[in-house]
């Protein structure tokens, strides 16, 4: 599976994200001869546990990702980063948790978007909405290398796109830029040949400091 | 007493049915009634197992000196069962025999319908509808397979438990690996190059690349391998899939002389960076006339010499690769293998070496209007380099298309 690193965006301090921000980056992406391939939608839940007696509740963790992922329709991924574990199931498993009635999503948040393509790279940009909301929570981008899977090899190559990438976006002078982070994917018995379980890993860290920055604007 | 009971009913099943013409049956009734007796024929062999045991038992308690009695009746009783057992087992081969599902009498046949009675291959395997063309290719197949399998098992073995045996080719001492610093210029000292046969091409590359894996085959298996690879669009990441055919380059040590006349294309992996794919024309000799580079996740059966990768930068790298093949071709005779080869193995810093003119790994190509590295290695230099041994492959120069001097 292709290298794929996951970026957020980060607003400067004082302003808020809009979607204003998705619009500007979609041009930027065509701007250096992107081509928009179609639409782009990812789904996130935060889950809860429904625990008959509240004496075991220091054994469930307080809550926990689970990701549907574009790439992957019939696969959906759970996360727990305070226990580095990261799990892949069918994606049928929602209906059966609904029926057994052992979690409870929480927080469901959409990722609406569009998919890019620019030679041997596939760019998606998007926007992080609550359901029923047209409230810009966050923009999340993804950038994947085709020819290679190797975490490693790719590094340096995903590197200097994203020099290129910041280069081309400064010059629309917008109030923020795309972050990327660097995590350790041992940590959660991953390889350095990537897999769909990295993207969900990713994606857990992204929202956790996507949450952080709209609480620290916030107040 | 049971299993006297049982083969008895066995008799009688087994003859029955016998008395009205066999040969009126629909062959799938003779099928199955072939595969009917050839359980019974397993199941008569396990009991035949269980009573040898019991017989061999028995010799023990009876070799102690305490119990007299109980042994010999066991005994007694064992040995009227065995032989009952080999009865029974000799009535089902017979019968086996007759539908000619242990024999070759499919001949002898004279209604078959075309289909033929189930077939115990010379290898073991049953073949239930043993078409004549399945079995021979099923048989064959599975036969060379095993085989492979059983050479390969061997030669790790020896590898491992004999290393002072010299293998020929293989056998590389540790430390004259670590201390190949990618320089042609201690080995240009030790011995004259020779470019002349593909051994000698093959563990000389080797000794220069450590990373590099390079293989051969034939132009059947090479289809094959390729097919058995991974594709872009599988999730699937073991491509060790199928060991045999990564196998067939340790072979070459076993059966030398017959897959060298046949060696028709060669393939240098360099895992995760990429595949390239060489063609030799006419077959075992050492003439290249196509390359072709592909990603290492890539499969199927576009992946040859002469096909072309789905990512961009791999079908820019194998055009450019064109043109460098032809230099090759034309600067000597007998040498381009070898040149081609050690070019091909610039690439391995493909996704880390920026470009020696602008600086950056990547960059905007004009022409194509794609964000792509270095793809760009001069090759006009090679040969004479070579030749004055002042080759160094981690220096080796690269450059973006746009900012190479030569145009191609």
């Amino acid at each position: 599976m292709p290298v794929k690193w996951v970026l957020y965006w980060q607003p400067n301090q004082g302003s808020t994200v809009s979607s204003q921000i998705l619009n500007e980056a979609t041009q930027c992406v065509e701007s250096i001869n992107g081509v928009k391939e179609g639409r782009w939608k990812a789904a996130l839940n935060y889950y809860r546990p429904i625990l008959r007696e509240q004496a075991n509740q220091a054994e469930f963790p307080r809550d926990f990702l689970g990701i549907s992922l574009a790439d992957q329709p019939s696969k959906y991924y759970f996360i727990i980063r305070s226990q580095r574990i990261v799990l892949e199931a069918d994606s049928s498993i929602q209906l059966i948790m609904e029926k057994l009635q052992s979690y409870k999503s929480k927080v469901a948040l959409y990722i609406e978007g569009f998919q890019f393509e620019l030679g041997d790279f596939r760019l998606r940009v998007g926007k992080v909405v609550p359901t029923h909301s047209e409230n810009v929570r966050g923009i999340v981008m993804e950038v994947e290398y085709l020819p290679i899977s190797s975490i490693e090899k790719a590094r340096k190559v995903m590197e200097e796109f994203l020099d290129m990438w910041h280069e081309a976006l400064s010059k629309r002078s917008l109030p923020g830029k795309f972050v990327n982070i660097d995590l350790n994917f041992a940590e959660f018995g991953l390889t350095d040949s990537y897999t769909p379980q990295h993207t969900a890993v990713r994606y857990a860290l992204v929202m956790a400091q996507m949450i952080a920055t709209v609480q620290a604007v916030r107040g | 007493m049971q299993t006297l009971q049982q083969s008895q009913i066995l008799h009688n099943s087994a003859d029955a049915p016998n008395n009205q013409s066999e040969s009126d049956d629909a062959p799938p009734k003779q099928v199955a009634q072939a595969m009917e007796r050839l359980n019974q024929a397993a199941r008569v062999i396990a009991d035949i197992r269980l009573g040898a045991d019991r017989i061999l038992e028995a010799m023990f308690v009876a070799s102690q000196p305490r119990h007299t009695d109980t042994p010999l009746q066991l005994f007694i009783r064992e040995d009227a069962s065995m032989r009952q057992h080999l009865q029974d087992l000799r009535l089902i081969g017979k019968k086996l025999e007759e539908s000619g599902v242990l024999t070759e009498s499919l001949r002898a046949r004279s209604n078959s319908w075309g289909l033929h009675m189930p077939l115990v291959c010379p290898d073991g395997a049953v073949v239930a509808y043993a078409w004549k063309r399945q079995l021979a290719g099923q048989a064959g197949a599975s036969a060379v397979d095993r085989t492979r399998l059983a050479l390969k098992a061997f030669t790790d073995q020896k590898r491992r438990f004999f290393p002072h045996i010299d293998d020929g080719l293989k056998m590389e001492p540790r430390s004259k690996k670590t201390r190949a610093s990618h320089s042609l210029l201690e080995n240009g000292r030790e011995e004259p190059v020779d470019y002349k046969t593909l051994l000698d091409i093959q563990s000389r590359l080797e000794k220069l690349v450590p990373n590099v894996k390079v293989s051969t085959y034939g132009r059947l298996d090479w289809l094959k391998r390729a097919n058995s690879l991974p594709g872009s669009s599988s999730d699937d990441p073991t491509e060790a899939s199928n060991p045999i055919f990564q196998s067939s380059s340790k072979m070459r040590s076993g059966l030398q002389t017959e897959v060298v006349d046949k060696v028709a294309v060669i393939e240098l992996l360099f895992p995760s960076v990429f595949r390239a794919v060489v063609s030799l024309n006419p077959a075992g000799s050492v003439d290249p006339d196509a390359v072709a580079f592909f990603s290492p996740d890539e499969g199927g059966s576009y992946l040859h010499a002469r096909g072309i990768s789905v990512y961009h930068v791999y079908k820019h790298i194998t055009e450019h690769a064109a043109t460098a093949l032809q230099y090759f071709l034309g600067s000597g005779t007998g040498t381009a293998l070898y040149f081609l080869l050690l070019w091909i193995c610039t690439f391995e810093s493909l996704f880390s070496k920026p470009c020696s003119k602008c600086g950056r790994l990547l960059a905007m190509d004009k022409k194509s209007a794609l964000i792509l590295p270095p793809l760009h290695r001069p090759y006009q230099e090679l040969p004479l380099a070579v030749k004055t041994g002042e080759v160094s492959l981690d220096d080796y120069e690269a450059y973006h298309a746009s900012c190479s001097q030569d145009d191609s």
